[in-house]
């Protein structure tokens, strides 16, 4: 038997309905005051692309009934003392991360840009190795420009959210229609008061269309680092 | 090249979190999933996602 791992959470473990992913039962292995929530699973059987929306669906289940820590999908472990000892391994940084996600949940914020990147119109008359040299430059001016707004939305976001930056994890220009991918870390019980805040604060900005998600389980916040 | 839209966005972002986020513990094994490498079921859950979308909008447009 293998186990898929869902949640770390602190004992005693939360009253949660027994059915894991695929409706296989879901085991909890307890050490030292921490456990792992898992689904027990069979290693010959694959894991297809519903079992990773299940696994959050759980995730969520389970965050609802307690503080929990979301594992990395895909993580399994081939018996309970090896999860047992996982956790054992890195116990102080687990109580930790538990601790700073405790009744918190995550709201994520993307921007995307509303035009794509305006293509370079170098001079013809140039001849070719300063027309490359001139659309490389202004590429990369393009680019510099589109990173610095980015940047400064985060800023604008942060400022009028008045949130502590260790609540906030952001990355910008990932692609080239995302400007901005943002996480926030609030206390559960003002999500949505938060969300609608998030929301008009994005909506402010003419230059890109938001989309918002959540409140979700404390992915981005669950490191332990 | 397909252009995001605000569906693919928000389903991007959770499978982003689901692979790439939470607790790494030690001593982890990785399944694959059904033969397909954990980094790439991210694109194929947004792509069964957008044919899902183009689906719904043709049933709707018929």
């Amino acid at each position: 038997m293998t186990l898929l791992a869902h949640a770390i959470a602190a004992s005693p473990p939360a009253e949660v309905s027994p059915e894991g992913v695929r409706g296989r039962p879901l085991a909890w292995s307890e050490t030292g005051g921490l456990g792992l929530w898992s689904t027990e699973w069979a290693p010959d059987i694959k894991l297809e692309r519903p079992d990773a929306l299940e696994h959050h669906r759980l995730v969520e289940r389970i965050c609802a009934a307690q503080p929990c820590l979301p594992v990395r999908f895909g993580t399994a472990f081939a018996t309970s003392d090896e999860a047992r000892a996982s956790l054992d391994k890195r116990a102080a940084g687990l109580r930790a991360a538990l601790a700073r996600v405790a009744g918190k949940s995550e709201l994520a914020l993307t921007l995307l840009w509303r035009e794509p990147s305006a293509t370079p119109n170098i001079a013809s008359a140039a001849g070719p190795g300063r027309q490359y040299m001139e659309s490389r430059r202004a590429e990369f001016a393009a680019r510099e420009s589109r990173r610095a707004r980015a940047e400064s939305m985060v800023e604008s976001v942060i400022a009028e959210l008045a949130i502590e930056r260790q609540l906030v994890w952001h990355e910008t220009c990932t692609s080239d229609s995302v400007a901005v991918s943002l996480a926030v870390l609030v206390p559960t019980e003002q999500a949505s008061e938060r969300k609608a805040q998030l929301e008009q604060i994005a909506t402010g900005f003419p230059d890109v269309i938001p989309v918002l998600n959540g409140p979700w389980p404390p992915y981005t916040f669950a490191r332990t680092e | 090249m397909k252009e995001l839209t605000p569906e693919d966005t928000s389903l991007l972002e959770l499978v982003d979190r689901l692979l790439n986020k939470g607790v790494v513990l030690a001593g982890e094994a990785t399944i694959s999933v059904a033969g397909v490498d954990l980094i790439y079921l991210g694109l194929n859950v947004v792509l069964a996602a957008v044919e899902t979308i183009e689906k719904a909008q043709e049933r709707r447009a018929s």
